[in-house]
């Protein structure tokens, strides 16, 4: 049997402890093979987010286990987990300085990628590599948005964990940004991990769906489940 | 021609309590509401640096070791204690922390005021260690309040961005590196103005005492410059440290921002 690439073992995630520990999810379990992909489907406040943070242990669980291509993730050294499972946040934030410095923001004993890896993590997601020497801070939402996903490409991810990708844009860009994920997480045999409580976008991966409400998470929802979910929105 | 400093007998000094009759006089005609405000903390300043003065009188006259070292440690107590409770987002312990960052960073100017440029003898002479210690720690006490308050809200407004650099594999050090930064520069900015317009707009405080008690200006400006590079140092140490040890809570072993501190 092959491992997963990524998988949750009825997980609890709880902030503030003792009697006003309130929790955020609970009982959640699923996995997500090598080069698969999952959408987790929930309105905001969901635990949508949290649920990602998980798997790059941004947070930790309060229960239960999270494994990582098939050891426990607390078996992984933190920082070298989060060049592999890259989590691409809510908000396309870009840091200071031109898209170039932006690409090649990484720990300090890392390499500096070089000039072709930069221009190719550009390429993949539909910029040309003209933006290199852009000022990030000058880029449109959209732009930022993809400059965000190439600088989570240019450590050579194995997972990628997407969080409301395409909350800030219109419909038609809505389905530009799901054409390049799924072509990516193709072309570069990627596991995807997408949020969103977008219907399109849901529609658009075409992948297995998790619904989350109310912390808790339904791994075996039919595609009539999710219709009646989006419908009902 | 410079003389020794000119007594002012204390029935003068009561004349001056005139400025702040017509300073009441104003607010009760312009309704102000500054009266009561202003009565109340001119009594209270009064009356602190009139103990002060006399508890001064009696340091520099016993000079020993263990008084000075107490002193200083009042001293210490009551910045640490103020500069952390400037802070909105209180956390337990802090004040220990911002002890050990002040009493470094003074310490190191004292050590050096006192082994290196003045050479005052005894070394603890408290003539000089407790002016000069004052005069660090207040410095130390407005910077590391300040760096504390601008980190806090720094990393509360940037949650995202400290956990975007954390997710591109950086260390939570590097992570929230331009946050401390900034908070150590915004800190460092009025003492660095102070200096840049010393002599110019006015003279500094230090300088301007030394010479109403008679010292040749040439010899104050030695002393004043003496300062601003202790003050400079020192400050800069003491918040840098208080920074490091803020950040310390704010950080897991496992690189993790303490969201839950922030909300």
């Amino acid at each position: 049997m092959t491992a997963l690439a990524l998988e949750c073992r009825d997980v609890a995630v709880g902030y503030g402890s003792g009697r006003a520990a309130s929790p955020v999810l609970a009982g959640v379990s699923f996995g997500v093979s090598r080069g698969g992909r999952l959408v987790v489907l929930g309105r905001s406040g969901s635990g949508k987010s949290t649920l990602l943070r998980l798997l790059n242990r941004l947070v930790e669980p309060v229960a239960g286990a999270v494994w990582v291509e098939g050891r426990p993730i607390v078996d992984h050294e933190p920082l070298a987990l989060r060049r592999r499972v890259s989590l691409v946040g809510q908000a396309p934030i870009v840091f200071e300085g031109t898209v170039r410095d932006n690409l090649a923001t990484r720990p300090r004993h890392v390499e500096a990628p070089s000039e072709d890896k930069l221009a190719r993590s550009l390429e993949d997601v539909g910029l040309s590599p003209d933006f290199l020497d852009r000022v990030a801070d000058s880029l449109s939402v959209g732009e930022r948005q993809r400059l965000c996903l190439a600088r989570a490409l240019v450590s050579d991810p194995s997972a990628l964990l997407l969080d409301e990708p395409t909350s800030a844009l219109d419909p038609k860009s809505l389905g530009v940004v799901a054409d390049l994920v799924l072509s990516l997480a193709e072309r570069r045999g990627l596991s995807v991990v997408a949020a969103t409580h977008q219907p399109e976008l849901v529609r658009r991966l075409g992948a297995p769906v998790l619904l989350l409400e109310n912390g808790a998470a339904n791994a075996s929802v039919s595609a009539e489940d999710v219709e009646r979910y989006l419908d009902g929105r | 021609m410079l003389h020794a400093v000119l007594p002012i007998p204390w029935w003068r000094l009561l004349a001056v309590g005139a400025s702040l009759a017509l300073l009441l006089a104003l607010g009760q005609a312009l309704h102000l509401r500054i009266g009561r405000m202003a009565l109340v903390s001119s009594l209270r300043g009064t009356v602190q640096l009139v103990l002060v003065g006399y508890f001064l009188g009696a340091l520099f006259s016993v000079r020993r070791f263990e008084l000075v070292a107490a002193t200083f440690l009042v001293m210490l107590g009551v910045a640490a204690r103020a500069s952390v409770g400037r802070l909105r987002r209180p956390l337990p312990g802090l004040g220990w922390l911002a002890s050990a960052a002040l009493g470094a960073g003074t310490a190191l100017g004292v050590v050096f005021m006192t082994a290196v440029v003045v050479r005052p003898v005894p070394w603890y002479d408290p003539q000089y260690v407790i002016p000069f210690a004052g005069m660090l720690l207040g410095n130390a006490m407005n910077g590391s309040s300040l760096a504390g308050e601008r980190f806090q809200e720094d990393l509360r407004s940037r949650i995202a961005e400290v956990e975007a650099r954390l997710s591109l594999g950086l260390s939570g050090p590097e992570s929230v590196h331009p946050l401390l930064t900034r908070a150590l520069r915004a800190s460092m900015i009025p003492t660095l103005n102070s200096f840049a317009v010393a002599g110019v707009v006015q003279l500094p405080g230090m300088m301007t005492g030394q010479i109403l008690s008679g010292v040749a200006p040439v010899v104050a400006v030695e002393y004043q410059i003496l300062i601003f590079f202790l003050l400079m140092t020192s400050t800069a140490v003491s918040t840098l440290l208080f920074l490091l040890m803020l950040r310390s809570r704010y950080l897991t072993a496992s690189h993790q921002l303490r969201v839950d501190l922030l909300r």
